[in-house]
């Protein structure tokens, strides 16, 4: 037995809305969530425009007291009519689980033809990724992936949650929102080293559709390099291999490097758009064995999984979306911590990279010279 | 082998569901057989008489005081002939959802038990009547195939006893039989028994009212322990066996609130 963690007072996602995402990324046409008709109301609604149906219980005071079995089973018929979905997902919320709601007898209940994925979460997990992988257990379950790419993606989620207890934004009791460097400053910083003939690594380390954007970053990077004149002095990192992940995350790697068409040479493939957390010792062992001397990296994503001993010596430039990321971002060393404010939202539902802030602060600047 | 036995025995407060549940897995400790009872009632007392007196740890007291349980041996006990006891435990009255409670202890339990898989028989000794979601758990989890509900010949216990067999069916759960622990009411061996057969399932024990079961749990033991040659033992014995050897159960047909009122006049 060990005491529990200490506990952490800042909001912090939620299991149900992890759920949701993974559900997604199992390529789920339509989730039902059985609860209050607000539960996840923002996540939810962003997820419909991932091409996702959210639809809810509507569990309402009387649901409370007397259960909410013969409106799910209802609700699973009624998707099944409207949308004939060739996938199902049913996640359970605080108040169906407290009051003791069974998934799984409304499912069999309503005895539908499409596989549904059952979730039995509730939004009071310290770690957000135990709804992850309790819809990874479902989906084992009634075969949608299987063993090999269930214990992978365990693997994968224990160090995500590594990651962001040592590093992240489950690393202290409270962490200040911030919106960290302002874009302009870090901008001519990196035009600077660059017209100095300094080297520099590019790093794409992102977590699966949020790669639409920190691609961005990338490409910006490469388009001042050439117009400088030094892009030799760049080389670019990227976990965009698209032979690893659930079906959803393969297709974001080929989306994005598709519309990078030739103009930007990824030199080095770091792992899939889900292995960001394990993607800092393939980084450390190409930096050892061929980058050692460069000077500065540019890190987009989750760059707080990127050991710091892999970057001794380089000034860094780091860019998140977590405005809570900043100051642990700070605290490891990064010099430079730019925020992309509301980068999730922009990146549901596209196919192709989306215009970042820094990207676009980037080539502004160049124009310029 | 033979396969495993996963029972609840369900029925009103304060009717004797604790010191039944321990009496019989002491008896069948006794044949031989592992067993492993598992205490839902806040009060836990279902395993103190297998334990000498002794209180353990509770699940949930585990978990208030934040320790996160890890493993079987943190919340798991042997006591008499080696009955492994668990006790879930309960929230303080007033603060906190003692459904809740057991659903989650159900679910930690059943993730860090391994030794519950070699039990020949396992005993779920359920809170008062079948009321919220969490009451019914370790059925609804997969943890209990046949249930056992104990009456006495008195109004308020039949009645709950007809309640049980309402949640039953509407949990898809078979009834084993009825089991009456007496308080002397007159006529009370022939009304639980009529009460029984019109529910479609049988009177298994009849479980007198002695005062030597009380005496021995005052003193922290069970009957089979401490009284071994009493006859109430023999009735708990032979209880013990009816239960090992029962493949019979049936879907109980709860009575109408009338019928039940004519029964018990
Ligand atoms: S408390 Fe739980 S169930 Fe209620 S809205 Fe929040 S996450 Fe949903």
């Amino acid at each position: 037995m060990q005491q529990k963690n200490l506990s952490i007072m800042h909001p912090r996602p939620s299991s149900i809305v992890a759920a949701l995402y993974t559900l997604r990324d199992l390529n789920v046409e339509v989730a039902i969530l059985h609860g209050p008709p607000g539960c996840s109301f923002k996540h939810a609604r962003l997820l419909e425009e991932d091409g996702i149906r959210v639809v809810t219980t509507a569990l309402d005071e009387n649901g409370f007291v007397f259960g909410g079995h013969d409106r799910l089973v209802d609700m699973l018929q009624k998707v099944e009519e409207r949308f004939s979905p060739k996938r199902i997902g049913v996640v359970g919320t605080c108040v169906s689980m407290i009051i003791g709601e069974e998934l799984h007898e409304a499912v069999m209940e309503a005895n539908l033809d499409a596989p549904v994925i059952e979730v039995e979460v509730h939004a009071g997990y310290n770690d957000n990724t135990k709804g992850v992988l309790f819809a990874l257990e479902s989906a084992l379950d009634v075969g949608i992936i299987d063993r090999q790419e269930f214990e992978r993606q365990q693997h994968l989620l224990n160090e995500a949650t590594n990651v962001e207890k040592k590093y992240g934004a489950a690393s202290k009791e409270y962490l200040e929102p911030s919106r960290g460097d302002v874009k302009y400053t870090v901008a001519k910083r990196v035009i600077e080293m660059l017209k100095a003939g300094k080297k520099g690594i590019c790093i794409l380390n992102a977590k699966k559709e949020t790669a639409y954007m920190f691609a961005d970053i990338t490409v910006a990077l490469q388009e001042v390099a050439v117009k400088l004149g030094v892009e030799d002095n760049i080389v670019n990192f990227a976990n965009l291999d698209t032979e690893l992940g659930l079906p959803r995350v393969r297709q974001h790697a080929e989306h994005i490097l598709a519309d990078m068409h030739d103009n930007v040479k990824i030199d080095e493939i770091i792992g899939g758009l889900d292995e960001y957390p394990i993607a800092g010792q393939q980084v450390r062992q190409l930096i050892e064995s061929k980058y050692k001397d460069f000077d500065f990296a540019v890190i987009a994503g989750v760059p707080h999984a990127i050991p710091m001993e892999a970057l001794e010596g380089m000034e860094l430039i780091s860019i998140t979306n977590g405005p809570r990321q900043v100051h642990p971002l700070k605290d490891m060393g990064h010099e430079h911590v730019l925020v992309e404010i509301d980068l999730h939202p922009k990146t549901l539902g596209v196919t192709n990279i989306v215009e970042s802030e820094f990207g676009a602060t980037l080539r502004q600047l160049a124009l310029e010279e | 082998m033979n396969p495993q036995k996963r029972i609840a025995i369900y029925g009103k407060g304060g009717i004797g569901k604790s010191s039944t549940a321990s009496n019989v897995a002491a008896a069948c400790a006794d044949e031989g057989y592992n067993v492993m009872i598992i205490g839902c009632d806040p009060k836990s007392d279902s395993s103190i008489t297998l334990l000498g007196g002794k209180r353990i740890p509770t699940i949930l007291d585990l978990l208030r005081e934040g320790m996160e349980i890890e493993k079987e041996e943190d919340v798991v006990f042997e006591g008499y002939k080696a009955v492994k006891c668990v006790e879930v435990g309960g929230p303080e009255p007033g603060i906190g959802c003692a459904g809740r409670g057991i659903i989650v202890a159900i679910q930690k339990l059943k993730k860090i038990s391994q030794s519950m898989k070699e039990m020949d028989l396992i005993i779920y000794d359920v809170p008062g009547d079948i009321v919220c979601g969490g009451f019914v758990a370790p059925i609804r989890k997969g943890l209990v195939n046949e249930a056992y509900v104990l009456t006495s010949g008195e109004y308020m216990p039949l009645y709950a006893a007809n309640n049980i067999c309402k949640g039953l069916s509407r949990i898809n759960t078979k009834l084993s039989g009825v089991i009456c622990n007496s308080r002397s009411v007159s006529r009370e061996e022939e009304i639980v028994s009529k009460f029984a057969n019109e529910i479609g399932s049988d009177l298994v024990a009849f479980i007198p009212k002695e005062q030597i079961v009380q005496d021995c749990e005052r003193d922290g033991y069970s009957v089979l322990e401490k009284a071994g040659d009493t006859d109430i033992a023999e009735v708990y014995r032979t209880l013990a066996r009816n239960i090992m050897a029962s493949d019979c159960a049936v879907d109980p047909r709860a009575l109408t609130d009338e019928r039940l009122r004519e029964l018990t006049r």
